[in-house]
């Protein structure tokens, strides 16, 4: 992209003893891109994070942030940061909005108006102890905490894990406008629907080695070979009619995904009338 | 690091309830009947072994003081506020991984060592917090029973435990340098802590072995409620609960945190 490089990690390697974490991950990542880290559970995507924030030390190579070394400037990334750590909590007593306080005196931040807009967008309630809330809720807690300070750049370990489908459609939404900002987004994910929606780039690591980094619509057409095309029509459309096109070889009805069916009942409605129930 | 230390105190502000109440309540009881036992203790020390009275730092009960210190700040208070003190430190550390909010704090720009230094300043904190509501609860049941507890003695009594109690936390540190299992944390250091007070009752049993107290924190405790409290050992002890602390820093932060 030839912009800023926010994130740069040169051969990032991490053993947990014997056990290989990730070994050799080079990439880098840049003001005003959403990057994705893509691969299943362990495959080193907790672990790739975890050490670009410090709490795991690399076994070799390095990682530098905003051109500063991940290990020995650790204190000043994580000032100009936002991050979601993967399975989000912070104790069962305090309230999002103890926490939030906390966090915004150890950031010096004194303005919480963001943060309240972003609780209202996520219709999230800041003042339940967090040990009353369903797992979805927590999560959009940790979403508020990581970005309500504006940061240069977001860290988010599976971000979307427990929202429902309406709230990681807002979810979408905000990453696209945290990008119109300039703020570079590292997430990590195995929805690959969402990545396609709102990524620039991805990386595809398995068994700890990054095995590919590609922008999102360059990975889609070395594959799709171009060779099927959807079409919607405004009435149910006659199929023979379709197939009897020159050079169609078949025509099959699409069947809407579930999510698509759900979404459509929700359309145009007020967030109030889709409340996620409590623990 | 006031700033997480002060979030520390409000997330375990409950253990003044959960702590400070029983371990007050007990005491105030012990003073409230001294004055209904005060007559038939003379007799009943007088009979104990001489050894028995060494080992359990009893020479006799002819005041409130000796009487509180003997049933409460020999043995019961000592164990029990060391063992808030690990808790309170793995509440800080292990138990923030545990829960997860480890990695939100240090997602913010404070160094590992800050959040160490304000845990085992609010575990501090806390202890301190206890003893005072242990003292103000004794005082009330002296009050109460008109016993004649010396307010000076009794807050000398129960401070003389906040220097043991903080070396116990500065061990909770260290060990957490090795692992974020609360249990694991809560558990070896209450046994050093178990440990340290058989070594000191098998050090003043057996004379030739006396050297062998000065591993143990008892040692150097005393019975601040009836000689006062030792300013030498209490910051010696003090010092070095606050240099385990130190190290326990240093090896939290070349740890991993792992998820």
């Amino acid at each position: 992209m030839g912009g800023v490089a926010v994130i740069e990690t040169e051969g990032l390697t991490k053993f947990y003893g014997a056990e290989r974490g990730i070994e050799d991950v080079t990439v880098s990542v840049e003001a005003g891109e959403v990057f994705a880290f893509l691969g299943p559970n362990g495959a080193g995507k907790t672990t790739t994070i975890r050490t670009l924030l410090d709490l795991l030390h690399p076994s070799r190579g390095s990682a530098r942030i905003f051109g500063l070394d991940s290990r020995r400037e650790s204190v000043a990334i994580r000032r100009r940061l936002g991050n979601l750590p993967g399975d989000f909590g912070y104790g069962k007593h305090s309230s999002g909005r103890e926490a939030l306080a906390l966090l915004a005196r150890l950031r010096g931040v004194r303005d919480l108006g963001r943060a309240e807009r972003l609780a209202e967008r996520f219709r999230a309630d800041l003042d339940r102890p967090l040990g009353q809330l369903s797992r979805g809720n927590r999560q959009k807690i940790g979403l508020i905490l990581a970005m309500f300070h504006e940061p240069e750049l977001l860290i988010l370990d599976e971000p979307t894990s427990g929202l429902d489908p309406l709230m990681q459609e807002e979810f979408l939404a905000l990453v696209r406008e945290e990008r119109e900002r300039g703020c570079a987004v590292f997430l990590s994910s195995h929805e690959l629907d969402e990545v396609e929606r709102v990524c620039d780039r991805v990386g595809i690591i398995r068994g700890g080695r990054l095995i590919a980094v590609e922008r999102v619509a360059d990975l889609l057409a070395k594959t799709a070979e171009r060779r099927r095309v959807e079409v919607e029509f405004a009435e149910p459309a006659d199929l023979e009619a379709v197939r009897a096109l020159p050079g169609v070889v078949s025509a099959e009805y699409a069947r809407p995904t579930l999510e698509e069916v759900f979404l459509t009942y929700y359309r145009g409605e007020e967030p109030e009338a889709r409340g996620e129930g409590e623990e | 690091m006031i700033a997480l230390a002060l979030a520390q105190l409000h997330e375990r502000r409950r253990s003044l309830l959960s702590w400070g109440l029983p371990i007050g309540a007990w005491s105030a009881f012990v003073v409230v009947i001294y004055p209904s036992v005060e007559d038939a203790l003379d007799k009943a020390v007088a009979s104990y072994p001489e050894a028995l009275k060494e080992a359990f730092g009893i020479s006799e009960l002819s005041s409130v003081e000796q009487y509180l210190n003997a049933e409460m700040l020999s043995l019961i208070v000592p164990l029990a506020v060391g063992y808030l003190a690990a808790r309170a430190v793995a509440s800080g550390l292990s138990g923030a991984a545990e829960s997860g909010r480890l990695d939100v704090l240090l997602s913010a720009p404070v160094s590992r060592r800050a959040v160490v230094a304000a845990s085992f300043a609010a575990a501090a904190g806390e202890l301190a917090a206890v003893l005072a509501v242990a003292v103000l609860l004794t005082m009330l049941g002296s009050a109460i029973a008109g016993s004649g507890l010396s307010f000076a003695s009794a807050l000398a009594g129960y401070a003389s435990v906040w220097p043991l109690a903080l070396l116990v936390a500065g061990l909770g540190v260290v060990v957490t340098g090795w692992s974020l299992r609360t249990a694991v944390v809560t558990g070896s250091v209450t046994g050093v802590l178990v440990a340290m007070y058989v070594i000191d009752l098998i050090g003043r049993l057996d004379p030739s072995l006396d050297w062998i107290r000065y591993a143990s924190v008892f040692r150097y405790y005393g019975r601040a409620i009836e000689d006062g409290i030792d300013p030498v050992a209490f910051l010696g002890v003090t010092a070095v609960a606050v240099a385990l602390g130190a190290l326990g820093a240093l090896l939290f932060e070349r740890r991993d945190l792992a998820a």
